[in-house]
């Protein structure tokens, strides 16, 4: 019997669209959960998805894809990768499967909210695929950690970061919780899958598969660039949503999603990718720089193929292009100085190799945070480790929810960007923060940093003590140096040598 | 700090697969060639992942992947080792097309 070609039936099989008859339309697709953007349906089923699938050939090309990544990791499973990592590699896992494992189910929620309220046809079809993705994505990245849980408490973290109320995890719940978990499903389909995964999900699994190939951890590798195959896909979602935006006259709306999503994106991965990338990840293993990997990804390739749509990059394009060189060393100093804080055990990153090298993908390096390394390496060589730790809070972004920091030394340029709205008075660590929440301040107004829930009493006793527990850090899990300060030996020895010398 | 220039990037016209490495990502290099004859086809193995790239658009047949794997190959399992892509996408039964529209 013959078999029609794909494209012969495909447009009529997903042409899914009916008049309503019992209901109206807006209570078959209620406007705040579809999204409608104030035009007819009709201009809806003119959304033609580039990237074209069917359901028998996801269950084909899925079972394949499962099929090498679960196959890589029974051959893999006594090669003992984990034990004989270095501790900074370990970091490098623990901060990834904490921050995103749990994110993936609530990306399904996301997906499944476009899969019944937009009303696209084609991206109800191209969503229940992207849902099933999301849910894959989620299993696989609970599952691969599962077996380090015994060898090492935070791995535990994986699981457990998203039921927290960790710093960091108030971050990427924020972000996460505004572009995925709170939007309409056209916005969702801009926010999440265009803005999120065609750019930024390619730098924490493909630029990170590089630097995980070098380091020898194979099963990581090629878990989180199989995953990326499924977000290739589904992130084209977004693509025809925004084509059909711009033609109806609505591209100023379009254009601001992105560009609320873009800087959220980029100030989470500023604190989570950039550290991994250019302080632990060892350095012989480092593919590229974090910035490096920043102009391939999303100057070269994401921002490119934006305009091509017909959007213009984001009116913070020169500031965004300057804290590509900055803003993720002072994100780096403040998660290593309040490493108690954080699940996972930060490399410092900073011997003098390592310092030569950062000075070449960073000149100035050494003029403005190695200063502040300085004083820490100092501190540690001399035995005061009590002012390696904080006293303090740091002061926090009321947007990003990361600390408000600037470039240090000589490149001093620590700025607040501070709002009053309704009497109270919010801060934020950049003009472009402040103009996010200057969109819709209804939508960020309540919300309460860890800093305002500190100053409101609500963390108790107040001190590290205090604040541990209501971060659900448990004794074991709390972040402490990665190689436990075996890399300020180096620095003894240096003073040893120039007292001799 | 120096500000180096990062916007520099931006400015290119490359468009093209970005493979999972492996036997099928060396079929589409060399399908890459055959499909779009005289194109420079950029090749860039990061050993993790590969960018195959030409100028403002590619073509990616079918029936060369094929040939060149010497297997039975359906345009659609690419997707197996499709990590991403630079450009736009179309795709069709037998052949899949990356392209911009606008030239920089």
């Amino acid at each position: 019997m013959a078999v029609l070609n794909r494209m012969d039936w495909y447009n009529l099989a997903r042409s899914t669209n009916w008049t309503p008859k019992y209901v109206t339309e807006d209570e078959l697709f209620p406007p705040q959960l579809s999204g409608d953007f104030g035009l007819p349906l009709n201009a809806w089923e003119t959304y033609d998805e580039p990237y074209k699938q069917t359901y028998p050939e996801y269950v084909k090309v899925q079972r394949e894809k499962d099929a090498g990544a679960y196959s890589v990791k029974a051959a893999l499973e006594r090669s003992r990768i984990f034990e004989n990592a270095d501790p900074g590699w370990k970091s490098v896992m623990k901060a990834h499967y904490g921050a995103i494992a749990r994110g993936e189910y609530a990306a399904a929620s996301a997906e499944a909210r476009m899969m019944r309220f937009s009303k696209a046809p084609g991206m109800r079809n191209m969503s229940t695929l992207g849902c099933m993705d999301e849910i894959r994505h989620g299993q696989m990245q609970l599952y691969f950690p599962h077996e380090h849980i015994t060898k090492d408490r935070q791995m535990d973290w994986a699981f457990k970061a998203y039921d927290t109320n960790e710093w960091a995890m108030i971050a990427a719940r924020h972000f996460f919780d505004d572009i995925m978990m709170t939007r309409d499903a056209i916005s969702v389909s801009i926010m999440l899958t265009f803005s999120f995964e065609t750019g930024f999900t390619n730098m924490q699994f493909l630029g990170l598969a590089a630097d995980a190939a070098e380091a020898g951890d194979h099963t990581f590798a090629n878990l989180i660039s199989s995953i990326q195959t499924d977000e290739s896909r589904h992130a084209q979602i977004g693509g025809p949503a925004l084509k059909i935006l711009i033609e109806n006259g609505k591209k100023e709306e379009a254009q601001k999603r992105v560009d609320i999503a873009v800087w959220g994106a980029w100030k989470l991965f500023s604190v989570l990718t950039g550290p991994i990338m250019d302080y632990y990840t060892p350095l012989e293993h480092r593919k590229q720089s974090f910035k490096e990997f920043m102009e391939e990804w999303i100057v070269a390739q994401f921002e490119r193929s934006l305009t091509d749509m017909g959007l213009e990059l984001p009116w913070y394009w020169d500031i965004f292009l300057n804290d590509l060189s900055q803003t993720h060393h002072g994100m780096h100093m403040g998660s290593y100085f309040w490493r108690p804080t954080i699940w996972w055990n930060p490399a410092a990153g900073v011997t003098p190799a390592e310092r030569d090298w950062l000075e070449e993908k960073y000149p100035g390096w050494n003029d403005t945070w190695g200063e502040c390394w300085d004083v820490i390496i100092d501190n540690v060589v001399d035995g005061n480790m009590a002012q390696t730790y904080p006293e303090t809070l740091p002061y926090v972004c009321n947007m990003c929810q990361l600390p408000i920091l600037g470039t240090p030394g000589k490149g001093w340029n620590v700025k607040d960007y501070p709002l009053e709205y309704n009497g109270r008075l919010y801060h934020f660590g950049s003009e472009v923060d402040r103009w996010v929440f200057q969109q819709e301040p209804e939508r960020y107004a309540g919300h309460l940093s860890i800093v305002d829930r500190f100053l409101a009493g609500m963390i108790q006793p107040m001190n590290l003590e205090g604040a541990l527990a209501y971060m659900n850090i448990a004794p074991g899990e709390c972040g402490d140096d990665a190689h436990n300060y075996a890399w300020a030996e180096v620095y003894r020895a240096l003073r040893t040598a120039k007292k001799a010398g | 700090m120096s500000t180096v220039d990062s916007g520099k990037a931006y400015h290119n016209n490359r468009v093209g697969p970005v493979m999972r490495a492996g036997d099928l990502a060396l079929a589409v290099i060399e399908a890459a060639k055959l499909d779009n004859p005289g194109k420079d086809i950029f090749v860039d193995d990061k050993r993790a992942y590969i960018r195959i790239h030409a100028e403002q658009e590619m073509i990616l047949r079918q029936s060369t992947i094929e040939e060149e794997l010497g297997r039975p190959f359906r345009m659609n399992d690419l997707e197996v080792d499709l990590s991403s892509f630079a450009g736009q996408i179309e795709s069709r039964d037998d052949s899949v097309r990356f392209y911009f529209t606008k030239k920089l």
